[in-house]
């Protein structure tokens, strides 16, 4: 067969090219450690994803400066959202789906993966200066993928937390009991937190310095005399740093069972359920009520 | 004509990408150019390629008239 | 007299037109939805729910990637066979048989697509690369079965030409036009396997509901499997006009006849084991496979290269033939006002284009930055929606003629086509690719967010939204113009003055070629080889992980309508019937 002299330069060239583009890829993730996503990660089960990482998605540190994110996408939302991280700092997120291929990837950056249900998508980024990242799903994934979005905060290293507060308190109370609102703030990160748990209800304000040890729980309950507060609706809310917890209590004249708060409210609730029993409003409002009194029986 | 009226055609063609293009290129060394400049431009580029084709009759009229095709 | 194909072929080139108005029309309708999704997307004109323009996306990416493509190139196949054997179909009813196999898959697959508009359960909006557990109706995966059972029949067809045919010439070459539709063929072949396996085996049975799940990732792969191969499968018939007619047209000969045996051998052993380079981003395969299929794809590369040298080097022969010289000086002389030259050039100089965004999509590592951008679509339209697209619109400029044995309607209307289309495409594309690299996503009714917004390095997201409607816009007012052309041609009357049919000679003859070249069995059994080396591993360790038939999933027809419903209040509806759940047991306790 003969080749004429310039189709073989041209052939050598275009080997020199092909072989060219390979080596430096091997280059990069040999030599500089890039790692693509691969099937580092077992799978999971998509419609019951009950593992401790993505029952609760969250961010979670593992380390000084490295997190590691539990992210899920759905129909049409990722979660959490945002997702918050601290500049300077690498996180590993883990992506899985709970029902169709979606995408999770940062626009304008490299952070970029399928995320295929029953398979985690394993990624580490580096995050430098505090940021707003857009995350879009950019596999299409159903009639409202165009609304499917979430966001990554890359925040400053100071206003960055990983405490989780919930904040408890009856509804009810008869004039002259006390109301305990009951505080729990676990402090995620691995440092100690000292900070100050607050309480503010009607026009007056309690708090608490603490120093909770990474990875710890703290519990603390206010109580309040009723007494002073006076009859009806009364907003309380529970800070610690930038989280806050609230609600209402109602402080009654006399309850109108002898029982407890809790019970007293069940049997309420159950009658309530029965005289509203075709007005869906009344019933939805009811709903969680009812749920948590089920559980409790 | 220098060029046959196809080519002429063809050839303004090629200037669509040339200036699309040209506004991303110029941007690297800092010249932004809006959309209007960039559209001025490329009226020019293809005013100045049409003066070029038409223009010079003077040479062997008879037999350049006749299209290359 | 003329000796155009239909008087040579008189019952072949019925069918040649047959598939070609076949193609037409689904180019017709592709066409019309394209510039609806442009207008859509950058919201200068948006009529239709949103959801709907997922329904629009479908039928885009069905009919044009798959009927109008397929359709195109067994009638230039089945051309290109009967012309260079010089001998009819052997049996023009079995060639009709398949013709009409395709017809109605096309219509069976179009049926459930369109039904989606409509407030029919029916729907399958799934797009073309139907993504499991996103699920169609079970007529959608049926059809498409039809339809590539039909491009396999006419696979035999043209096997069954050449087998005939060796029979009398038993110490011929294979002529070059069909060697070339035989490795095609045979690509193909091993390539719809995968296509074939992911709807016979998964898709279909789980559609029907015949068996509860299917595993997404393998589903997935096996697509892939063909989903990279159809693209040459497109691009085969584009090359092959380039290499057998566009030579001739420019005025010379095809400079290398072995060469263009040894590309379209590279492109039946590389075509397959390359379709894991569209999964670079998925979890559960892991890097080494999606290595080995990077190296393929890079060598990929070599036929496209030595293609482009070909392709060029014929053009200059052609022009220096027709008294071109000079280094440069030689363009002045290629026949510009040709609209199947011109078509073809500006088609074949976007390719290059293409080359360089496609070797971008390659590298594993870039990709990360590019993986289901708007960069992607920009790429596509410039391989299909050009590089293939454009090449067959300008050789219809000489087919026409041959299968009606009719004169084109216009040829400045149809030089006018191609160089619109050329300028269209060049916004369009420019701005998705630009785009892309912003990082606005693919296949989205509204690349519009709430919590952000794309930042343009150079101009703004409004100034890529306008280029692309230009864009659309003057490739829809193309789209016009050709098929302006292809009905004033069909309502000419016959003429006797034609261009008879013919393909390119080549410079360095078949006889150069060495023998091995033509041993399609070598080939192929090397193709199989290594397409087992690059899939069994990957496919093993996928069913390992996660099973053949996956884990449970929530099954989600995508319906339009009714479902949009469903699908929309999916997370409300689910904390609604918790609630209900819990009042009812409430109620029991109450009770």
């Amino acid at each position: 067969m003969n080749i004429h002299t310039y189709e073989k330069l041209w052939l050598v060239a275009a080997m020199v090219l092909i072989v060219g583009f390979i080596a430096t890829i091997t280059y990069g993730s040999v030599a500089l450690g890039i790692t693509m996503v691969g099937d580092q990660q077992e799978t999971v089960e998509p419609t019951e994803l009950n593992d401790e990482r993505f029952s609760d998605p969250r961010v979670a540190q593992v380390g000084e400066n490295e997190y590691e994110a539990y992210v899920t996408a759905q129909m049409f939302s990722f979660q959490p959202d945002p997702i918050e991280v601290p500049e300077d700092s690498e996180v590993t997120f883990y992506v899985t789906s709970r029902d169709v291929i979606h995408s999770f990837s940062l626009v304008g950056t490299n952070v970029n993966t399928m995320v295929i249900p029953g398979e985690v998508a394993e990624m580490t980024v580096e995050f430098d200066e505090p940021e707003e990242y857009g995350v879009v799903c950019n596999e299409y994934c159903g009639p409202n993928h165009h609304n499917m979005e979430g966001m990554v905060h890359v925040v400053p290293e100071e206003e960055f937390d990983l405490t989780e507060l919930d904040a408890e308190a009856p509804d009810e109370v008869e004039t002259g009991d006390d109301i305990d609102v009951t505080a729990t703030v676990e402090n995620r990160l691995l440092d100690p937190l000292e900070t100050t748990v607050a309480l503010e209800i009607g026009n007056e304000t309690f708090s608490e310095d603490v120093t909770i040890d990474g990875g710890e729980t703290y519990e603390t309950t206010f109580a309040i005399d009723s007494t002073q507060l006076g009859e009806g609706d009364h907003d309380w809310a529970v800070t610690v740093g930038d989280h806050t917890d609230s609600s209402t209590v109602t402080v009654v004249d006399e309850l109108e069972d002898d029982a407890d708060g809790e019970t007293n409210e069940n049997t309420d609730e159950d009658a309530d359920g029965d005289e509203n029993g075709t007005e869906d409003e009344t019933g939805t409002d009811a709903t969680e009520n009812d749920a948590s009194g089920g559980d409790d029986e | 004509m220098r060029i046959s009226k196809g080519a002429l055609l063809v050839v303004i063609a090629f200037t669509a990408p040339l200036i699309v293009e040209l506004r991303t290129v110029l941007a690297w060394v800092n010249v932004e150019l809006t959309v209007l400049e960039s559209a001025v431009l490329g009226i020019g580029l293809i005013g100045v390629l049409l003066v070029w084709a038409l223009w010079p009759q003077s040479q062997n009229n008879a037999t350049e008239s006749a299209e290359t095709e | 007299m003329t000796n155009t194909y239909i008087e040579s072929f008189p019952a072949e080139a019925k069918v040649v037109r047959a598939a070609f108005y076949s193609s037409f029309l689904a180019l017709a309708i592709g066409g019309l939805f394209g510039i609806v999704q442009t207008l859509h997307r950058t919201g200068y004109y948006r009529f239709m729910d949103s959801a709907d323009y997922y329904t629009v996306l479908t039928a885009h990416g069905v009919l044009l990637a798959i009927t109008f493509t397929i359709f195109f190139l067994v009638g230039v196949f089945t051309w290109a066979v009967t012309t260079s054997l010089d001998r009819p179909v052997e049996d023009i009813r079995f060639t009709w048989v398949w013709y009409g196999l395709m017809v109605v898959g096309t219509v069976l697959t179009a049926i459930p697509i369109f039904a989606g508009f409509t407030d029919s359960e029916m729907s399958a909006s799934v797009l073309f690369t139907f993504y499991a557990p996103l699920q169609g109706h079970p007529l959608f995966y049926f059809g498409l079965v039809l339809f590539v059972v039909g491009t396999w029949l006419a696979g035999a067809d043209w096997f069954r030409s050449w087998w005939a045919w060796k029979q009398e010439h038993p110490d011929e070459r294979i002529p070059l036009p069909t060697f070339m539709v035989l490795t095609t063929t045979l690509m193909w072949y091993i390539a719809t396997l995968g296509v074939a396996a992911a709807i016979l085996l998964f898709l279909l049975p789980w559609s029907l509901g015949l068996v509860e799940s299917v595993n997404p990732l393998l589903t997935r792969t096996l697509f892939w499997f063909f989903g990279h191969p159809v693209v040459y499968f497109w691009l085969m018939p584009a090359y092959m006009m380039w290499y057998i007619m566009l030579p001739k047209i420019s005025g010379g000969k095809l400079f290398s006849d072995p060469l263009a045996r040894v590309v379209f051998v590279l492109f039946l052993i590389l075509s397959v084991p390359t379709g894991i380079h569209h999964q670079y981003l998925d979890p559960g395969i892991a890097e080494g496979f999606k290595f080995i299929a990077m190296t393929n794809t890079m060598f990929l590369l070599l036929p496209s290269l030595l293609t482009a040298f070909t392709v060029v080097a014929s053009m200059e022969h052609g022009a220096r033939q027709r008294g071109g010289t000079g280094y440069l000086g030689w363009l002045k002389a290629l026949p510009w006002r040709d609209p199947v030259f011109a078509g073809m050039a500006l088609a074949g100089l976007m390719f290059a284009a293409a080359g360089f965004s496609g070797m971008i999509n390659a590298g594993m590592n870039i990709n990360y930055l590019v993986h289901n951008t708007f960069w992607v679509v920009g790429h596509f339209h410039l391989t299909v929606g050009t590089a293939v697209a454009l090449t067959f619109m300008a050789v219809t400029y000489w087919f026409l003629p041959q299968v009606t044995g009719k004169e084109l309607w216009s040829r400045s209307v149809a030089l006018g086509q191609v160089v619109l289309w050329f300028v269209g495409m060049t916004f369009m594309s420019n701005a998705m690719h630009r785009g892309g690299l912003l990082g606005i996503p693919r296949r989205t009714a509204e690349p519009q967010y709430e919590g952000f917004e794309f930042e343009a390095a150079v101009g703004s997201v409004g100034e890529l939204d306008a280029q692309i409607a230009l864009g659309g816009a003057l490739l829809t007012l193309s789209l016009v113009l050709f098929f302006a052309n292809v009905i004033g041609t069909a309502l000419n009357s016959r003429s006797d003055d034609l261009p008879a049919n013919e393909y390119a000679d080549t410079l360095s003859g078949p006889s150069d070629a060495p023998l091995v070249l033509d041993n399609l069995k070598l080939w192929t059994a090397i193709a199989i080889v290594l397409v087992i080396f690059a899939y069994s591993f990957p496919l093993l360790s996928i069913i390992e992980r996660g099973g053949l038939f996956g884990p449970e999933l929530t099954e989600l027809p995508v319906s339009i309508g009714p479902g949009l419903e469903y699908l929309s209040t999916t997370t409300v509806s689910t904390v609604t019937t918790a609630g209900e759940t819990a009042i009812a047991i409430i109620a029991g306790v109450g009770s």
